[in-house]
């Protein structure tokens, strides 16, 4: 019994039209290994496991070997392959919203589990149930077999899809971005959980990823995947101490980082905070003052606070982040500015005027300077538009200057968003993610808008594209001098464009100040708990912060 | 979910109330009146007039609405002017026979659509899915006239082994062997057209499911497809083909008219085809009145169903 839990050769994956697929990819796993397969999208990491699973779309084709314990898997057919699925392999998504069955319960999803595999039945699948539950860590197991899955938040859902996938002990979990969807907070939670289950059951896990942090915390050894090849393959530590490939250096750089306590932000520090004289003259670009929203509505029961007592001040020209977990509230404050959303209490001004008093003309004239980019490029243009179309809309809309001048404002804003100017005549969908976003920009940008709001901009894109759009907005926002908010999850991406930080949870600011300051010396606890909950791309931390990890989680 | 009834029933009621103006407006909208047809074509103006007041439609048109209003409200649904007898009872005769057909013509849909679509997915076999395609399209293309004709000729004709036409003579309870070879023909045909529209839903809306993440994972667990399409995707279907079943309900009670005429069966569509044509307002009203009200109910039912099948709505909570 010297075979490996999991020994691929030379796979390769292909469709009958061209799509990314796998060209050659050989990957071993040994007993109680995390393996990290990383690459950006359309480098075959997933494919590769879902040709070790078995479950390849239709229509691919697989070629070269695929072995369990020196059994080849690769090209069994359907009943062969149903004896071995989620038996010795089994598979955790990046998804938990959509990766339980909604309208059935938690402890029926498991029995299913259990009864694919000729396990427990009736009162003893019920108890083992509970076992499983308790191994992922959920809280009153016995209480939570009875939810359905919509009762659970993300990160409990996505503990019972790691227990489904435990129930039948397999020896290989292959984990496809397993805590993307997640919060930093959860996430932290998710991966400790998963290294303790590899720690107790031995069982060996594959984890596909983009997050260099989270292959710093979790992986033994790291496999980099570019364009459906391996082009390197290391040791986690060796990986981030002497990346030898530029690809894998290029990715490693692209990782926008968060700053250190080091002497820079203590002078920083040391300095009294611009605030006062200047700022009181000029009216500020946008101004919360005590806003409160409301989600639901008092004939039908409940009212849910969606923003609590929120007041901040955007100044011209400046960027102000805006950062929490889901359900903070960061994304009202934004669809707030442009008035989507109705206020409970307090006021919103944009440019000293009150968005939610403004009427007509006068609501028109302030929507014109204001402008939003969307998380999901794919989903917030048009399909059937051509990319100028789409810039070119605003401009027809508003009825600004004549048609040879637009379509001349067409070809500037590409060539601000270092886009050709061919690129007019494309449609979104023959563009990669990163240059729809870039168009999403121009568009947003056509109107020369004077406050812009930025929701999630980049959590679609890939690391190194990601580095790129940030890089051309923060070179945009200068070059423009137009303020904005900029809303993300991730602090680290807030980080690299925000001058000001407001962390937001529950739907109150906790904290908030220049980005150097709150980001390099937290004065609130949560904003600590947030920063240390990042994965660090550095494998010789995680030995640091793995038990404070835990402290937090226990508190 | 009592809230979820008590939110959704004022509406219901306000569909009825302005159907019942509707109804009453569009009958007497219809050219030709109950006294010329009752009075016959040589009645003196006299006895015309005394007809007209006996039936109360001398009276103003607003008096004449509210008078009806008052009378439904004390569930007094008037004397039939042409057939003669009470409205009540001549509604309720059609109604039995009517109602069977039409819940038998339900069932069989939706015994069809489930047999065929969950074959036409768990197979997943060309050769049946090119079958059932056809079958489909045969079935909401041909017209219930044509169906009912094909149906008699075949079966009851050159296959003489069902009744071409009628109720089962000992009615429905007595002899229910007899009964079922009774309503075998009318039932089809009157199904045909509900069960391929509802069959071609059902099918897409599993496909649908099974491209789900939660169908990924199930199958990433081991879990055969046949399986996941039996106790997960048709559990997932289930809530808008209800609302689905609901609309083609609708389509039935209208289908019944035609088939109750194909098959002489004596239902509520023979009654109103008499009672349009002879101008009898308070059959008519009645029988449109009772057809809204059957299809706002139904409405209602599906809504609740829907609902109730639902545990994020059922339950609610988080997220």
């Amino acid at each position: 019994m010297s075979h490996p839990v999991l020994e691929v050769r030379d796979l390769a994956i292909s469709f009958a039209h061209p799509r990314p697929a796998v060209r050659s990819v050989s990957v071993t796993v040994d007993e109680g290994e995390v393996v990290a397969l990383v690459g950006e999208s359309g480098s075959g990491k997933s494919m590769t496991a879902r040709a070790v699973i078995g479950l390849l779309p239709d229509g691919a084709v697989a070629t070269g070997s695929v072995r369990l314990r020196g059994e080849e898997v690769l090209g069994l057919p359907e009943e062969e392959i149903l004896r071995y699925r989620g038996r010795r392999v089994a598979m955790v998504f990046q998804e938990p919203q959509t990766a339980l069955n909604p309208v059935r319960t938690v402890g029926w999803q498991l029995a299913e589990a259990l009864r694919a595999h000729g396990g427990a039945r009736g009162r003893a699948a019920r108890e083992r149930a509970v076992e499983l539950l308790r191994e992922v860590e959920i809280p009153d197991p016995e209480e939570r077999l009875d939810f359905y899955p919509h009762q659970l938040s993300g990160g409990q859902k996505q503990r019972v899809v790691l227990a489904l996938a435990l129930a039948n002990e397999p020896e290989l979990l292959l984990a496809d971005e397993p805590t993307t969807a997640l919060d930093v907070t959860v996430q932290a939670e998710i991966l400790a959980l998963l290294r303790r289950i590899r720690d107790r059951t031995g069982t060996s896990i594959v984890i596909i990823t983009h997050n260099m942090g989270v292959v710093a915390h979790l992986a033994d050894r790291v496999v980099v995947l570019r364009q459906g090849e391996v082009v390197e393959e290391a040791d986690t530590r060796a990986l981030f101490a002497r990346p030898r490939h530029p690809y894998t250096r290029q990715l490693l750089a692209a990782v926008p980082r968060l700053p250190e306590v080091d002497d820079r932000v203590l002078e920083l520090l040391a300095e009294p905070e611009p605030e006062g004289v200047a700022h009181e003259m000029a009216t500020p670009a946008l101004e919360y003052d005590d806003v409160h929203v409301h989600f639901g509505s008092r004939t039908r029961g409940r009212v849910l606070p969606a923003v609590d007592g929120v007041t901040l001040r955007l100044e011209t020209g400046q960027v102000l982040g805006l950062v929490g977990e889901s359900g903070s509230g960061k994304t009202t404050l934004g669809r707030l500015a442009a008035g989507l959303v109705p206020l409970a209490g307090g006021r919103v001004r944009v440019a000293g005027t009150d968005i939610t008093q403004a009427r007509g003309r006068r609501r028109a004239a302030l929507c014109r300077r204001l402008a939003f980019v969307h998380q999901d490029p794919e989903a917030s243009l048009d399909p059937r538009f051509t990319v100028g179309e789409a810039i070119r809309e605003p401009l027809d809309v508003h009825g600004v200057g004549t048609r040879r001048a637009r379509d001349q404002r067409v070809v500037e804003l590409l060539d601000a968003v270092r886009l050709p100017a061919s690129f007019a005549r494309r449609r979104p969908r023959e563009l990669s993610g990163g240059q729809r976003q870039r168009v999403a920009l121009a568009r947003a940008l056509t109107l020369e808008p004077r406050l812009l709001i930025a929701d999630e901009p980049t959590s679609a894109l890939d690391v190194s594209v990601q580095a790129e759009v940030l890089e051309l907005f923060a070179d945009l926002q200068r070059r423009l001098g137009f303020a904005c908010i900029v809303i993300s999850h991730d602090l680290a991406v807030v980080n690299a464009v925000a001058d000001r930080v407001a962390v937001l949870r529950a739907g109150r600011v906790v904290e908030s100040g220049p980005a150097a300051r709150v980001f390099g010396d937290p004065a609130h606890e949560y904003t600590r708990r947030l920063l240390d909950a990042v994965p660090v791309p550095d494998p010789t931390v995680r030995d640091a912060t793995g038990p404070a990890l835990r402290e937090h989680i226990a508190s | 979910m009592t809230r979820y009834l008590l939110r959704r029933l004022p509406s219901a009621l306000v569909v009825l109330a302005v159907a019942s103006f509707g109804i009453f407006a569009l009958v007497r909208l219809v050219p030709g009146d109950p006294v010329s047809t009752l009075a016959g074509p040589d009645a003196s103006p006299e006895a015309r007039a005394a007809i007209r007041a006996d039936l109360g439609l001398d009276q103003p048109l607003l008096g004449q609405y509210l008078t009806w209003l008052g009378q439904l409200a004390r569930l007094d649904l008037g004397t039939s002017y042409r057939i003669g007898g009470q409205v009540k009872d001549l509604v309720a005769d059609g109604a039995v026979n009517t109602i069977v057909l039409t819940v038998t013509a339900l069932l069989l849909a939706v015994v069809v659509a489930l047999v065929s679509s969950v074959l036409a997915v768990v197979l997943d076999n060309r050769w049946v899915n090119a079958a059932l395609s056809f079958g489909n399209t045969l079935a909401i293309a041909l017209p219930t006239f044509v169906t009912g004709l094909v149906l008699i000729l075949l079966f009851a004709v050159v296959l003489p082994v069902l009744p071409a036409g009628g109720t089962p003579p000992d009615g429905f309870i007595a002899r229910p062997d007899i009964a079922a070879q009774y309503l075998l023909l009318p039932a089809v045909c009157l199904a045909l057209g509900a069960g391929a529209a509802l069959t071609r839903f059902l099918t897409e809306a599993l496909r649908t499911e099974l491209r789900q993440p939660y169908v990924t994972t199930a199958r990433a667990l081991g879990i055969s497809r046949r399986r996941i399409v039996l106790t997960q995707a048709l559990r997932n279907a289930l809530p808008s083909t209800v609302t689905v079943l609901g609309i083609q309900f609708g389509t039935l009670l209208g289908g019944a008219v035609l088939v109750e005429a194909i098959f002489t069966w004596p239902g509520l569509g023979g009654l109103i085809e008499e009672a349009i044509s002879g101008r009898d307002y308070p059959l008519v009203q009645v029988l449109l009145l009772l057809s809204v009200a059957v299809f706002v109910a139904v409405q209602l039912l599906t809504d609740i169903v829907h609902a109730w099948l639902d545990p994020r709505v059922r339950i609610g909570g988080a997220s």
